[in-house]
């Protein structure tokens, strides 16, 4: 950002002279302040997983869902702004809604992800608009299998078979690296999201939050759904369980030092 | 809007070319006011040509204010009628921190009627409630809403029948010695209201099954369900 | 909006009409029909039956449609009237319950909200003078309590022990209000099945818009049931002593 206060900063219509758009990387610092959303493309299904950070214990548990689903069996999980994000769901349910009544099928991933892509680009090119604050991975079981897609605040959509937005991607997109997706699966998926998001809080910063948890599998009929209370249930147990466990190799490795 | 605007006729003559929307479903409702007191019945049965719906579909309906709408006519409307009346009621509960009066609401009705006078909600309707001083108010309205305040009234199948009945015991009018301005007591409606109704019951096939009777007083809403011919 | 007039096929002419002479708007009226759906309660839930045909005016024209419809866990749905129609709603039907799905928040629809919800539709297309050529019959447990109710092209709605559509009105209601009126309570499945099959049966032999393959359906708590379809046996050897009807 080196350019900052230059004046080049001030609409989504202006490029800088060295060919950057500062509106939307400004929207992707928004994506990046927020709790870690991961998504993960197995064999047998697609798990999505949210660290929701909560600013106070009053919230009521539950609330607040950053995970929600599109025409049934579309699964968005989101980090950045909320109240972008709701206005993406809606458009999600919106198409997903129209493609059925158009061809009485469920939208494939491809055509969702793309469609929501054009749509999150148009508001990359008019000054009169800001970009969307908010990076949506969506998840997908379609007649091609698991699919997993983000769409970025630029528009720019991608598929994946893991992927992270938030502010701890890099814990854990290097965590998702060392996963042997094709073998996973969504059982051991649910898992290892949840480790991860464990892993990739930071108690320092954010005190409170909450895991969500959504899968699409076998299990869930194929459509998009939270996962029952008692495989949460054991999905915190075990991402709480390896992180006590890291804390102990932190310690051993401390007393060799000594 | 259909695609198949242009299909002329359907294919065996049903004679849909002039589809009218509206259905007589039958059935019958009266109200009889008194001094602290209003009565309204009606029957049960639900028709739609020979055949019976349901011997059980009330037409009668206690709204939020403690007023009851009476119905007879087109189910439809008079169900939709009867929702519109019970939001507005609602409405005016927020609006106002207070139940709607039932003169008020009377007028409310009749605009909310004439309002659809282009299409008309085929509905005959009575109300029935207090007015501000705690006596029996009851309205009755053809089916674009023009309204009056009366002390008996009648509407449905069993009109004809039923109305010079009201005329005869309720209104007394042009009977020597009666006096016309005296109002009937709880007992004495309760008894000509089920007597005509027993008695439409014998010769309107559109009228029976069950009657129900609601008595609104200073007290509130009293409900009583008696038994009609059931053929 | 301007009148159309389109020349019609010759196959949806009227027979003894050569053309349609008026210019005509809406309604269209029905084009592919499906006939009666008779349904009634019984001890544990609904029991509920339509024949697999959709006719082209007097043209036995579609012989496997299916007129029976899971709405959702609790509620099933039998269309008679036109089957268009009939798929459009279904469409739309199947779009109010992605909806709720989508919601996240619990809840359900039960059997009388989709009641509601679909009498509203009816009643609506019918104010617009655009009315979807069905009756229909909504049948479902919801929080332990049976429902059945009809609403049609008017938006009629009424609620009752036993319910039909069309033929079914005249033919199978006068049966069910002597075998099922009142004692809804007491009727087994077995029972049920017997006289809805007794009812099919009569309408078969007297419906000429009727087909003697036919799908049966029961809701109870432990949801909803569509049969594949069957037959019912007849016997046809009366009809040799029926005097007076040209024989």
């Amino acid at each position: 950002m080196t350019s900052i206060g230059t004046g080049y900063d001030l609409s989504v219509s202006t490029y800088s002279p060295d060919g950057r758009v500062f509106q939307v990387e400004y929207a992707q610092k928004a994506v990046d302040n927020s709790g870690t959303a991961i998504g993960l493309r197995v064999k047998d299904g697609v798990v999505l997983a949210v660290e929701k950070i909560k600013h106070s214990r009053l919230l009521v548990p539950g609330s607040n869902k950053r995970i929600m689903t599109a025409g049934r069996h579309i699964g968005v999980a989101a980090a950045g702004w909320m109240s972008d994000t709701r206005h993406l769901v809606k458009r999600a349910r919106d198409e997903a809604h129209h493609y059925h009544s158009v061809y009485k099928a469920d939208i494939p991933a491809k055509i969702i992800a793309e469609r929501m892509g054009m749509y999150v680009q148009a508001y990359t090119l008019y000054s009169s608009v800001r970009p969307f604050g908010v990076s949506t991975i969506l998840a997908c079981v379609d007649t091609d299998g698991p699919q997993l897609y983000m769409v970025e605040p630029s528009g720019q959509f991608t598929g994946y078979r893991g992927c992270a937005a938030g502010k701890g991607k890099q814990a854990a997109k290097t965590e998702i690296e060392k996963l042997k997706l094709e073998e996973l699966t969504v059982r051991d998926a649910v898992k290892e999201a949840a480790r991860i998001i464990y892993a990739a809080h930071d108690e320092a910063k954010d005190k409170l939050f909450e895991l969500e948890l959504s899968w699409i599998c076998a299990e869930s009929g194929m459509l998009h759904a939270h996962v029952p209370a008692d495989v949460l249930a054991e999905a915190i147990q075990h991402a709480e369980r390896s992180l006590d466990e890291d804390d102990d190799d932190d310690d051993e490795m401390e007393d060799e030092d000594l | 809007m259909r695609t198949a605007t242009a299909v002329a006729a359907p294919i065996e003559a049903h004679g849909h070319n002039h589809w009218s929307p509206y259905v007589d479903n039958g059935g019958t409702t009266l109200a009889i006011a008194g001094e602290d007191y209003v009565l309204v019945a009606s029957d049960t049965r639900q028709s739609d040509g020979y055949a019976i719906n349901s011997r059980y579909e009330p037409k009668a309906f206690v709204l939020s204010n403690n007023a009851v709408l009476g119905t007879s006519g087109c189910v439809a409307d008079a169900k939709r009628l009867c929702e519109v009346l019970e939001q507005r009621a609602q409405l005016y509960q927020h609006k106002h921190d207070r139940q709607i009066s039932t003169p008020a609401l009377a007028r409310l009705l009749s605009n909310t009627m004439y309002n659809r006078r282009m299409l008309p909600y085929y509905v005959f309707p009575v109300l029935a409630g207090l007015d501000s001083e705690g006596r029996g108010a009851a309205y009755a309205y053809d089916a674009i809403g023009s309204m009056e305040r009366v002390t008996n009234s009648c509407f449905g199948s069993a009109e004809t029948l039923i109305q010079p009945f009201l005329d005869n015991q309720v209104a007394r009018n042009n009977q020597r010695g009666a006096d016309p301005e005296r109002l009937l007591t709880r007992q004495e409606a309760l008894k000509i209201a089920i007597d005509a109704f027993t008695s439409a019951t014998e010769r309107d096939i559109y009228t029976g099954d069950y009657l129900e009777i609601f008595i609104i007083d200073a007290a509130g809403v009293h409900k009583e369900t008696r038994e009609l011919k059931h053929d | 909006m301007d009148p159309v007039t389109l020349e019609l096929p010759h196959t949806l002419q009227r027979p003894g009409h050569a053309v349609a002479q008026e210019p005509m708007t809406r309604p269209a009226g029905p084009i592919v029909t499906g006939t009666s759906v008779v349904a009634f309660k019984y001890r544990d839930g609904i029991i509920m039956a339509a024949d697999c045909l959709a006719s082209y005016g007097s043209l036995a024209r579609f012989r496997s449609e299916n007129r029976l419809f899971k709405v959702n866990e609790t509620t099933l749905l039998g269309a008679a009237g036109d089957m268009g129609d009939f798929q459009y709603m279904k469409h739309k039907l199947e779009d109010v319950m992605t909806h709720e799905y989508d919601m996240d928040d619990g809840q359900r629809l039960g059997t009388k909200s989709v009641y509601k919800c679909l009498s509203n539709i009816m009643y609506g297309r019918r104010t617009a003078i655009n009315p979807l050529w069905n009756a229909y019959v909504v049948g479902g447990v919801d929080g332990g309590e049976r429902v059945l109710g009809y609403v049609d092209l008017y938006g009629t709605t009424y609620t009752a022990d036993a319910v039909a559509t069309g033929f079914g009105k005249q033919i199978a209601i006068p049966m069910l209000r002597r075998r099922v009126e009142g004692r809804a309570d007491e009727i087994s499945e077995e029972e049920a099945v017997a006289i809805l099959d007794d009812c099919m049966r009569v309408l078969f032999y007297r419906d000429c818009r009727a087909l003697n393959k036919l799908r049966r359906a029961k809701v109870t708590a432990q949801g909803v049931e569509i049969s594949e379809p069957y037959s019912l046996e007849t016997n046809w050897t009366y009809a040799e002593s029926i005097v007076g009807y040209g024989a």
